[in-house]
């Protein structure tokens, strides 16, 4: 098992070096993806730090409590585009067949689809994140250890429920050999996450927190390290997360039991 | 114990008829329309540890579906298959470790950057010792002359170098058994020249069992000394290359352009005149005559050009077909 | 002009034949319009104005936006530079019409389409949380407004031909056509109005054409402007149109050019 891991951990570390090769490749064309990453990180941070010159409250929250929202959302964001990208063109790895080189070759296929892009723009972008992140908490009333804890837990869980999604379109992808957009409505739908769900009505909420759990992975760490989670939703958090993971490794797995079976 | 052991092995595909656009995509993720092919149907076969057997049939016959089986991207229906004493759908790394497939209209090879960075993440997949991996890549290199296509984003390489690149991927984990479908595809006759001197290079330096389809005649002419055919999932010939080639293709083709026209009872007696266009003609020459026939052809006639063929694979299998035996030689 | 004309009518069926690509499309667009209403809707809070908007004005930007980035934001810039990338151009420019019309042409049956299913979307919205709509006082600000998007949604159009065609010299020219757009979102007040910005930067902006795609329309329909005012935008908002036009065919020239040189 450990051996197992330590092999995956070398096969990834190698395909993000391939990746970055394969970007560095792409030359201009991959700087101005870059650049426009920065500019929309730093466009609306300013545009929200500028509206505050202008009031001092949003739904009962101050300048730094949203800046912890937005960057939290950012983090969670772009930390799952680093691992998850590949699987944005799962439908192509069926299609060009190299999910069956995947398949005959002695490394978990999810982790080798997932890896086959590992965005190192996005590493770039990450920085300036942390950088602001780290300014913002540093303007936080004393923050305790527990939730400092519960934050750093629950970002995790939201990336865990992130890769569930991931691994679902994965799944879809496998099997129908459609629905290629799936991916992209996840994205569009994840730019809600850029605010507290506190200012979302109420149907909308109890959406992005039952339904589409895109509260649950970005509003959620936050919520907990301003102290406004309860137990009872972290706890929810946490289960959603693991039932989220189970679901969709089930659901990988007979997909991919099918396409072995079923496809020609 | 051989390498491939084969039993009764049957695929029938469900093929979903799916409804176009979103709507029946979404559909067909809960309740799908079915309806059955049969790809591969009651196929029995074993192959000897270092053998090299060349499958052939036509298009769609269940060639690649019945390599798939034995590489373990598909299940089969019903019968059993042991492919190095494993069974190969299970996927265990440990039987993984030992083969390849290679796909001649497929690659592995990441394509913005150098073959050599995938041969780096082959080495880390299938656990090769450092040591064993220099030395590995050093005799592929040599073998392939790969020498200068190493460096090179696999994209500006040309068609034969990425083949061989291709086959270096797979073989770098020295796998006992090669599992090629269509390795020569899309090749010129040099480079299928070279790539089959490798296999079979291959094949002889390591005692490696290959199992090669090929819409090629010659590919299994020079490598394979038994073959298998199927026909639409059928096994239909089990047996030497030589004996079914002397029953169904005792002829070879030549093609003949003429400086002016020639009369068509003058060539027939060079051998039998298929066409005669103007300054162009085929005709069929008994396999063992070929070489007298055409001397003979280029000294009686205004020959520009001349080439002689095999009958094509295709006909050879129609042929076979068409005595419908199923009989070992 | 007749087959510009047809060209329009057949894209308008394909763009309705693909309703699946439509609807996600407008799906992915929808998260950002309900994230941007209520995060304004919550800025608002319990006043009555903020920053010299009515609180019917401010919500009524963000509606107007919604229409704007359906007209004016829906360009065909991605398409060209898979065209270009792939040499599909080559056959486009054997046939007698200009590329430019042409694609002008496909650009306004996309556009139609996505501005009836916004309206649709605006209503349903003012319907369900009853937002207050600002309707304009003067009659005649509905032509000023009419004809500030027609020129603004044509800037755009031109603008990203431009930028679209740099994949003529740049082989990846994804790159800065993304970047151009994240940008323009920002610099033409698109999820917040610019005078929201410190009056340094809102200065610079002005300067610039981009506020003549959303900000200054919307401002003339919110009748923040007077009408002599309006009529001034648009007459600076005419001779961008006019720059840029000329700008992008210089490009495009050039850009052909350099196509022709290397054998496509």
């Amino acid at each position: 098992m450990t051996a197992s891991l330590g092999k995956h951990f070398r096969v990834w570390r190698r395909m993000a070096w391939m990746s970055l090769g394969q970007q560095l490749s792409y030359g201009v064309g991959a700087a101005g993806f870059l650049l426009g990453k920065l500019i929309r990180l730093f466009f609306f941070f300013a545009y929200l730090v500028a509206i505050f010159k202008h009031t001092n409250s949003l739904a009962g929250y101050s300048l730094t409590d949203i800046a912890v929202f937005f960057l939290t959302f950012n983090l969670v964001d772009i930390v799952a585009q680093i691992f998850f990208r590949g699987i944005y063109s799962a439908r192509r790895a069926v299609e060009d067949g190299d999910l069956d080189y995947y398949l005959i070759q002695p490394c978990s296929p999810l982790m080798r689809m997932a890896a086959t892009m590992v965005d190192f723009l996005d590493i770039v972008t990450v920085l300036p994140v942390l950088g602001l992140l780290a300014a913002t908490w540093h303007r936080l009333p004393a923050v305790g250890v527990w939730h400092a804890a519960a934050y750093v837990l629950l970002i995790l869980n939201g990336l865990a429920i992130a890769f569930s999604i991931h691994v679902l379109v994965a799944g879809i992808a496998v099997r129908t050999q459609e629905l290629e957009n799936t991916i992209w409505i996840y994205r569009d739908l994840m730019f809600l996450g850029r605010f507290p769900i506190d200012i979302y009505a109420a149907p909308l909420r109890w959406t992005l927190v039952l339904l589409v759990p895109i509260g649950v992975m970005t509003s959620f760490p936050s919520q907990a390290l301003l102290g406004t989670l309860s137990l009872g939703w972290a706890c929810y958090a946490i289960a959603l997360a693991a039932a989220a993971l189970g679901a969709s490794l089930w659901f990988w797995r007979r997909s991919i039991d099918q396409y072995t079976s079923v496809s020609s | 114990m051989p390498a491939i052991e084969v039993r009764n092995l049957s695929k029938v595909f469900r093929v979903s008829e799916k409804e176009p656009g979103l709507g029946g995509a979404f559909k067909s993720l809960f309740r799908r329309k079915f309806r059955t092919v049969p790809a591969v149907s009651d196929v029995s076969f074993d192959i000897k540890e270092g053998e090299l057997v060349g499958f052939l049939g036509a298009n769609g016959a269940g060639k690649t579906t019945t390599l798939k089986m034995l590489s373990g991207l598909l299940h089969p229906t019903t019968g059993t298959a042991s492919v190095l004493g494993f069974e190969p759908w299970k996927r265990k790394p440990a039987f993984q470790k030992q083969f390849s497939l290679v796909m001649g209209h497929r690659t592995q090879l990441w394509w913005e950057i150098p073959a050599q960075e995938t041969f780096r993440l082959n080495q880390e997949i299938y656990e090769i010792p450092e040591a064993d991996y220099k030395r590995n890549i050093d005799e592929l290199v040599d073998l392939l002359e790969l020498q200068d296509c190493l460096s090179i984003p696999v994209k500006k390489l040309s068609l034969g170098q990425r083949m061989k690149a291709e086959l270096a991927a797979a073989i770098l984990h020295r796998p006992k058994l090669l599992l090629l479908d269509e390795p020569t595809i899309g090749l010129d006759v040099v480079m299928q020249k070279k790539v089959r001197q490798f296999i079979l290079e291959y094949n002889r330096r390591y005692k490696a069992t290959v199992l090669l389809t090929s819409h090629n005649m010659d590919d299994v002419s020079e490598l394979c000394p038994r073959i298998l055919i199927i026909e639409r999932g059928r096994l239909l010939y089990d047996g030497a290359l030589r004996s079914v080639v002397e029953r169904y293709a005792p002829f070879k083709l030549m093609r003949a352009d003429f400086s002016g026209d020639v009369v068509t009872a003058d060539l027939e007696r060079i051998g039998k005149v298929l066409e005669n266009r103007g300054p162009s003609a085929t005709l069929e020459v008994p396999r063992h005559d070929v070489s007298a026939k055409a001397a003979e052809l280029l000294s009686r006639f205004p020959v520009v050009d001349l080439t002689i063929e095999e009958t094509p694979v295709q006909e050879v299998v129609r042929r076979l077909f068409i005595a419908g035996g199923k009989s070992g030689a | 002009m007749r087959k510009y004309l047809h060209v329009f009518s057949i894209s308008l069926q394909n763009v309705l034949q693909r309703r699946a690509s439509l609807l996600m499309d407008r799906v992915g667009g929808l998260a950002a319009f309900l994230a941007i209403y209520f995060f304004w809707s919550a800025v608002l809070g319990s006043k009555d104005a903020f920053l010299g908007y009515s609180r019917a004005q401010m919500l009524t930007y963000v509606l107007a936006m919604n229409l704007l980035r359906a007209f004016v934001f829906t360009g065909r810039g991605w398409e060209l530079v898979n065209e270009i990338s792939s040499g599909k151009i080559s056959s486009y420019l054997l046939r007698p019409i200009s590329y430019i019309g042409y694609t002008l042409s496909l650009d306004m049956a996309q556009k139609t389409v996505h501005l009836v299913s916004a309206v649709l979307e605006v209503a349903v919205l003012v319907y369900l949380v009853g937002a207050p709509v600002y309707v304009p006082q003067r009659a005649e600000t509905w032509l000023l407004f009419a004809a500030a998007t027609a020129a603004s949604s044509l800037i755009f159009f031109l603008l990203e031909f431009m930028v679209s065609s740099l994949a003529f010299w740049t082989s990846q020219s994804g790159g800065p056509l993304f970047c151009f757009e994240l940008f323009l979102q920002f610099a033409a007040g698109t999820f917040f109005p610019i005078d929201v910005l410190p009056a340094g930067l809102q200065a610079a902006l002005r300067m610039t054409p981009f506020p003549y795609l959303v900000f200054f329309p919307i401002n003339i329909f919110l009748e923040r402007v007077s009408r002599g005012e309006a009529a001034k935008l648009l007459l600076i908002q005419g001779c961008w149109l006019a720059a840029i036009f000329l700008a992008t065919r210089l490009v495009w020239a050039r850009g052909l050019k350099s196509y022709a040189a290397e054998g496509g």
